[in-house]
Protein backbone atom coordinates (compact mmCIF):
# COMPACT_ATOMS: atom_id res chain seq x y z
CA UNK A 1 0.00 0.00 0.00
CA UNK A 2 2.79 2.37 1.03
CA UNK A 3 4.70 1.45 -2.13
CA UNK A 4 1.67 2.42 -4.27
CA UNK A 5 1.50 5.87 -2.69
CA UNK A 6 5.20 6.43 -3.27
CA UNK A 7 4.70 5.37 -6.88
CA UNK A 8 1.71 7.73 -7.35
CA UNK A 9 3.46 10.70 -5.71
CA UNK A 10 6.65 10.02 -7.65
CA UNK A 11 4.72 9.88 -10.93
CA UNK A 12 2.90 13.13 -10.13
CA UNK A 13 6.19 14.84 -9.29
CA UNK A 14 7.73 13.68 -12.58
CA UNK A 15 4.65 14.82 -14.55
CA UNK A 16 4.81 18.19 -12.74
CA UNK A 17 8.48 18.67 -13.61
CA UNK A 18 7.88 17.70 -17.25
CA UNK A 19 4.87 20.07 -17.43
CA UNK A 20 6.96 22.92 -15.95
CA UNK A 21 9.76 22.32 -18.48
CA UNK A 22 7.28 22.22 -21.40
CA UNK A 23 5.56 25.43 -20.22
CA UNK A 24 8.96 27.14 -19.93
CA UNK A 25 10.05 26.05 -23.41
CA UNK A 26 6.81 26.43 -25.36
CA UNK A 27 4.99 29.23 -23.53
CA UNK A 28 7.27 31.41 -21.41
CA UNK A 29 10.35 31.10 -23.60
CA UNK A 30 8.51 30.97 -26.93
CA UNK A 31 10.45 32.89 -29.57
CA UNK A 32 8.90 35.34 -32.02
CA UNK A 33 6.92 33.64 -34.78
CA UNK A 34 8.50 33.39 -38.23
CA UNK A 35 6.25 35.82 -40.09
CA UNK A 36 7.82 34.87 -43.44
CA UNK A 37 6.05 31.52 -43.10
CA UNK A 38 2.75 32.89 -41.76
CA UNK A 39 -0.39 32.86 -43.86
CA UNK A 40 -1.54 36.44 -44.44
CA UNK A 41 -4.81 37.54 -42.85
CA UNK A 42 -5.30 39.98 -45.73
CA UNK A 43 -3.80 40.30 -49.21
CA UNK A 44 -4.28 43.74 -50.70
CA UNK A 45 -2.90 46.60 -52.74
CA UNK A 46 -0.67 49.12 -50.98
CA UNK A 47 -2.54 52.19 -52.09
CA UNK A 48 -5.84 50.66 -51.01
CA UNK A 49 -4.42 49.93 -47.54
CA UNK A 50 -2.94 53.43 -47.17
CA UNK A 51 -6.24 55.10 -48.20
CA UNK A 52 -8.15 53.01 -45.68
CA UNK A 53 -5.85 54.22 -42.89
CA UNK A 54 -5.85 57.80 -44.17
CA UNK A 55 -9.64 58.02 -44.56
CA UNK A 56 -10.73 56.11 -41.49
CA UNK A 57 -7.78 55.42 -39.19
CA UNK A 58 -9.79 53.93 -36.32
CA UNK A 59 -11.66 51.41 -38.48
CA UNK A 60 -8.48 50.48 -40.37
CA UNK A 61 -6.55 50.08 -37.09
CA UNK A 62 -9.19 47.73 -35.74
CA UNK A 63 -9.11 45.71 -38.95
CA UNK A 64 -5.36 45.54 -39.66
CA UNK A 65 -3.28 46.28 -36.53
CA UNK A 66 -1.63 43.13 -35.24
CA UNK A 67 -2.45 41.21 -38.43
CA UNK A 68 -0.20 39.64 -41.06
CA UNK A 69 -0.67 41.43 -44.40
CA UNK A 70 0.61 40.66 -47.90
CA UNK A 71 0.80 44.00 -49.72
CA UNK A 72 1.39 44.52 -53.40
CA UNK A 73 2.86 47.72 -54.77
CA UNK A 74 5.69 49.44 -56.58
CA UNK A 75 8.92 49.61 -54.61
CA UNK A 76 9.88 53.26 -54.22
CA UNK A 77 13.12 52.96 -52.25
CA UNK A 78 15.08 50.89 -49.76
CA UNK A 79 16.66 52.60 -46.74
CA UNK A 80 19.44 50.81 -44.90
CA UNK A 81 21.06 51.55 -41.56
CA UNK A 82 23.43 49.41 -39.47
CA UNK A 83 20.63 47.36 -37.96
CA UNK A 84 17.66 47.95 -40.23
CA UNK A 85 16.52 47.63 -43.83
CA UNK A 86 13.27 49.41 -44.69
CA UNK A 87 11.46 49.15 -48.01
CA UNK A 88 9.15 52.04 -48.87
CA UNK A 89 6.00 52.29 -50.95
CA UNK A 90 5.50 56.05 -51.48
CA UNK A 91 1.82 56.80 -51.96
CA UNK A 92 1.66 60.57 -51.56
CA UNK A 93 3.82 63.59 -50.85
CA UNK A 94 3.14 65.02 -47.41
CA UNK A 95 4.59 67.61 -45.06
CA UNK A 96 6.90 64.92 -43.71
CA UNK A 97 8.25 64.03 -47.17
CA UNK A 98 7.07 60.85 -48.87
CA UNK A 99 4.24 59.11 -47.07
CA UNK A 100 3.03 55.58 -47.64
CA UNK A 101 3.99 52.18 -46.26
CA UNK A 102 7.28 51.36 -44.52
CA UNK A 103 8.39 47.72 -44.27
CA UNK A 104 11.14 46.77 -41.77
CA UNK A 105 12.72 43.59 -43.13
CA UNK A 106 13.75 40.39 -41.36
CA UNK A 107 17.59 40.39 -41.70
CA UNK A 108 17.73 37.23 -43.90
CA UNK A 109 15.43 38.87 -46.46
CA UNK A 110 17.18 42.27 -46.39
CA UNK A 111 19.72 41.69 -49.14
CA UNK A 112 17.03 40.48 -51.55
CA UNK A 113 14.90 43.60 -51.18
CA UNK A 114 18.01 45.83 -51.21
CA UNK A 115 18.94 44.43 -54.65
CA UNK A 116 15.42 44.84 -56.06
CA UNK A 117 15.30 47.74 -58.54
CA UNK A 118 13.07 50.73 -57.70
CA UNK A 119 9.65 50.73 -59.39
CA UNK A 120 9.55 46.91 -59.37
CA UNK A 121 6.13 45.48 -58.63
CA UNK A 122 6.58 43.45 -55.45
CA UNK A 123 4.49 41.78 -52.77
CA UNK A 124 5.76 42.17 -49.22
CA UNK A 125 4.42 40.25 -46.26
CA UNK A 126 4.71 41.39 -42.66
CA UNK A 127 3.11 42.29 -39.36
CA UNK A 128 1.11 45.53 -39.32
CA UNK A 129 1.68 47.70 -36.23
CA UNK A 130 -0.48 50.63 -37.33
CA UNK A 131 -0.55 54.09 -38.88
CA UNK A 132 1.43 56.99 -37.37
CA UNK A 133 -0.36 59.75 -39.32
CA UNK A 134 2.25 59.67 -42.08
CA UNK A 135 2.92 56.00 -42.83
CA UNK A 136 1.55 52.51 -42.30
CA UNK A 137 4.23 50.66 -40.31
CA UNK A 138 5.04 47.01 -41.03
CA UNK A 139 7.51 44.86 -39.07
CA UNK A 140 9.07 41.39 -39.61
CA UNK A 141 8.75 41.72 -43.38
CA UNK A 142 9.78 39.41 -46.20
CA UNK A 143 9.51 39.43 -49.97
CA UNK A 144 6.82 37.10 -51.33
CA UNK A 145 8.17 35.18 -54.33
CA UNK B 1 -8.67 64.13 -30.17
CA UNK B 2 -5.11 63.83 -28.79
CA UNK B 3 -4.11 62.15 -32.08
CA UNK B 4 -5.46 65.04 -34.14
CA UNK B 5 -3.76 67.57 -31.88
CA UNK B 6 -0.40 65.83 -32.18
CA UNK B 7 -0.72 65.52 -35.96
CA UNK B 8 -1.51 69.22 -36.19
CA UNK B 9 1.47 69.97 -33.96
CA UNK B 10 3.75 67.87 -36.16
CA UNK B 11 2.46 69.63 -39.28
CA UNK B 12 2.70 73.04 -37.63
CA UNK B 13 6.26 72.30 -36.58
CA UNK B 14 7.18 71.46 -40.12
CA UNK B 15 5.20 74.14 -41.95
CA UNK B 16 5.55 77.23 -39.77
CA UNK B 17 8.51 79.57 -39.71
CA UNK B 18 9.77 79.78 -43.26
CA UNK B 19 13.28 80.62 -42.06
CA UNK B 20 13.42 77.95 -39.38
CA UNK B 21 15.30 74.78 -40.27
CA UNK B 22 13.58 71.49 -39.52
CA UNK B 23 15.17 68.13 -38.95
CA UNK B 24 13.13 64.93 -39.24
CA UNK B 25 13.47 61.18 -39.07
CA UNK B 26 11.21 58.18 -39.48
CA UNK B 27 13.77 55.73 -38.11
CA UNK B 28 14.26 56.93 -34.57
CA UNK B 29 15.25 54.20 -32.13
CA UNK B 30 13.73 53.87 -28.67
CA UNK B 31 14.83 51.05 -26.39
CA UNK B 32 13.42 50.30 -22.99
CA UNK B 33 15.13 48.14 -20.44
CA UNK B 34 13.90 46.58 -17.23
CA UNK B 35 16.28 44.79 -14.89
CA UNK B 36 15.44 42.77 -11.78
CA UNK B 37 17.23 39.93 -10.00
CA UNK B 38 14.78 37.58 -11.76
CA UNK B 39 15.40 38.70 -15.35
CA UNK B 40 16.29 41.47 -17.79
CA UNK B 41 13.69 42.56 -20.34
CA UNK B 42 14.31 44.88 -23.26
CA UNK B 43 12.42 45.97 -26.34
CA UNK B 44 13.31 48.06 -29.37
CA UNK B 45 11.28 50.29 -31.66
CA UNK B 46 13.29 51.40 -34.70
CA UNK B 47 10.53 53.14 -36.64
CA UNK B 48 9.88 56.21 -34.50
CA UNK B 49 8.83 59.50 -36.13
CA UNK B 50 10.51 62.59 -34.74
CA UNK B 51 10.89 66.23 -35.75
CA UNK B 52 13.09 69.02 -34.38
CA UNK B 53 12.86 72.74 -35.07
CA UNK B 54 16.41 74.12 -34.91
CA UNK B 55 15.24 77.64 -34.20
CA UNK B 56 12.59 77.20 -31.52
CA UNK B 57 13.85 73.89 -30.15
CA UNK B 58 10.39 72.34 -30.51
CA UNK B 59 10.68 68.57 -30.47
CA UNK B 60 8.06 65.88 -31.10
CA UNK B 61 8.19 62.08 -31.12
CA UNK B 62 5.59 59.52 -32.02
CA UNK B 63 6.11 55.77 -31.51
CA UNK B 64 3.74 52.93 -32.39
CA UNK B 65 3.44 50.65 -29.35
CA UNK B 66 3.11 47.50 -31.45
CA UNK B 67 6.44 48.30 -33.11
CA UNK B 68 8.29 47.53 -29.87
CA UNK B 69 10.01 44.21 -30.53
CA UNK B 70 10.85 41.81 -27.71
CA UNK B 71 13.02 38.73 -27.83
CA UNK B 72 10.25 36.56 -26.41
CA UNK B 73 6.80 36.38 -27.95
CA UNK B 74 5.01 36.01 -24.60
CA UNK B 75 6.56 39.20 -23.25
CA UNK B 76 5.47 41.12 -26.33
CA UNK B 77 1.97 39.69 -26.02
CA UNK B 78 1.70 40.69 -22.34
CA UNK B 79 3.16 44.13 -23.08
CA UNK B 80 0.61 44.85 -25.81
CA UNK B 81 -2.45 43.19 -24.35
CA UNK B 82 -2.11 43.67 -20.61
CA UNK B 83 0.34 46.41 -19.77
CA UNK B 84 0.08 49.19 -22.36
CA UNK B 85 -3.17 48.05 -24.06
CA UNK B 86 -1.87 48.82 -27.54
CA UNK B 87 -5.22 48.32 -29.26
CA UNK B 88 -6.74 51.06 -27.12
CA UNK B 89 -3.65 53.30 -26.96
CA UNK B 90 -1.67 52.58 -30.16
CA UNK B 91 0.91 55.40 -29.80
CA UNK B 92 3.16 56.98 -27.25
CA UNK B 93 4.17 60.56 -27.83
CA UNK B 94 6.48 63.25 -26.59
CA UNK B 95 5.95 66.92 -27.28
CA UNK B 96 8.19 69.52 -25.81
CA UNK B 97 11.35 71.40 -26.55
CA UNK B 98 15.06 71.66 -26.12
CA UNK B 99 15.16 74.52 -23.66
CA UNK B 100 18.75 75.55 -24.36
CA UNK B 101 18.54 75.28 -28.17
CA UNK B 102 20.38 78.62 -28.47
CA UNK B 103 23.51 76.86 -27.15
CA UNK B 104 23.53 74.59 -30.20
CA UNK B 105 25.30 75.87 -33.31
CA UNK B 106 23.81 73.85 -36.17
CA UNK B 107 26.44 75.25 -38.53
CA UNK B 108 29.35 73.89 -36.48
CA UNK B 109 30.06 70.16 -36.14
CA UNK B 110 30.32 68.96 -32.58
CA UNK B 111 28.51 67.52 -29.60
CA UNK B 112 26.29 69.74 -27.49
CA UNK B 113 24.68 69.07 -24.11
CA UNK B 114 20.97 69.81 -24.13
CA UNK B 115 18.04 69.81 -21.71
CA UNK B 116 14.74 68.46 -22.98
CA UNK B 117 11.48 69.37 -21.32
CA UNK B 118 7.94 68.42 -22.23
CA UNK B 119 5.00 66.04 -21.97
CA UNK B 120 5.46 62.31 -22.34
CA UNK B 121 2.25 60.40 -23.02
CA UNK B 122 2.05 56.64 -22.63
CA UNK B 123 -1.33 54.92 -22.51
CA UNK B 124 -3.80 57.41 -21.04
CA UNK B 125 -1.29 59.23 -18.83
CA UNK B 126 0.71 62.35 -19.61
CA UNK B 127 3.60 63.38 -17.37
CA UNK B 128 5.98 66.32 -17.52
CA UNK B 129 9.57 65.23 -17.89
CA UNK B 130 12.85 67.15 -17.87
CA UNK B 131 15.89 65.16 -19.03
CA UNK B 132 19.46 65.62 -20.20
CA UNK B 133 20.66 64.63 -23.64
CA UNK B 134 23.12 65.46 -26.39
CA UNK B 135 22.87 66.68 -29.97
CA UNK B 136 25.78 65.84 -32.25
CA UNK B 137 25.95 67.95 -35.38
CA UNK B 138 27.61 66.42 -38.42
CA UNK B 139 26.85 68.46 -41.53
CA UNK B 140 23.17 68.06 -42.37
CA UNK B 141 22.76 65.19 -39.88
CA UNK B 142 22.00 65.58 -36.21
CA UNK B 143 22.17 62.67 -33.80
CA UNK B 144 20.10 63.07 -30.65
CA UNK B 145 20.74 60.88 -27.61
CA UNK B 146 19.07 60.73 -24.24
CA UNK B 147 18.75 58.18 -21.46
CA UNK B 148 16.29 58.51 -18.61
CA UNK B 149 14.04 56.50 -16.33
CA UNK B 150 10.29 56.42 -15.94
CA UNK B 151 8.14 54.82 -13.27
CA UNK B 152 5.62 52.37 -14.73
CA UNK B 153 3.09 53.40 -12.08
CA UNK B 154 3.17 57.00 -13.40
CA UNK B 155 1.65 55.81 -16.69
CA UNK B 156 -1.14 53.63 -15.27
CA UNK B 157 0.70 50.45 -16.24
CA UNK B 158 -0.44 47.76 -13.84
CA UNK B 159 1.84 44.78 -13.34
CA UNK B 160 0.09 41.67 -11.97
CA UNK B 161 1.43 40.35 -8.63
CA UNK B 162 2.44 37.06 -10.28
CA UNK B 163 5.16 38.82 -12.34
CA UNK B 164 5.81 41.81 -10.07
CA UNK B 165 9.30 40.50 -9.25
CA UNK B 166 10.16 40.12 -12.95
CA UNK B 167 9.46 43.69 -14.05
CA UNK B 168 11.24 46.71 -12.62
CA UNK B 169 9.21 49.56 -11.18
CA UNK B 170 11.56 51.98 -12.90
CA UNK B 171 12.26 51.39 -16.60
CA UNK B 172 15.27 52.82 -18.42
CA UNK B 173 14.52 54.51 -21.75
CA UNK B 174 17.29 55.04 -24.32
CA UNK B 175 16.53 57.37 -27.22
CA UNK B 176 18.75 57.50 -30.31
CA UNK B 177 17.56 59.52 -33.30
CA UNK B 178 19.42 60.47 -36.46
CA UNK B 179 17.72 63.55 -37.83
CA UNK B 180 18.21 64.69 -41.39
CA UNK B 181 17.79 68.27 -42.52
CA UNK B 182 14.51 68.81 -44.38
CA UNK B 183 14.76 70.39 -47.81
CA UNK B 184 13.24 73.89 -47.67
Amino acid sequence: MKKNWILILGSLAIIGVIAAILIYIFVYNKQQPDYSKANPDYTLNGEELFREFRNNPDAAAEKYNGKVLAIEGNLYSVESTDSLTIAVFAIEEGMFGDEGIRFAFIPEFASKIASTPPESLVTIKGYCTGFNDTDVIMEHCSLVE
Amino acid sequence: MKQIFLSLLLLTLIVTGVQAQKYVTKTGHIRFFSTTPMEDIEAHNRQVNAALDAQSGDLVFKAMMKSFQFEKALMQEHFNENYVESDKFPNSTFKGKIVNIKDVDFTKNGKYDVTIEGDLTIKDATRKIKEKGTLEINGDSVEGLSTFNILVADYNIKIPNAVANNIAKSIRIDVDVNFEKMAK
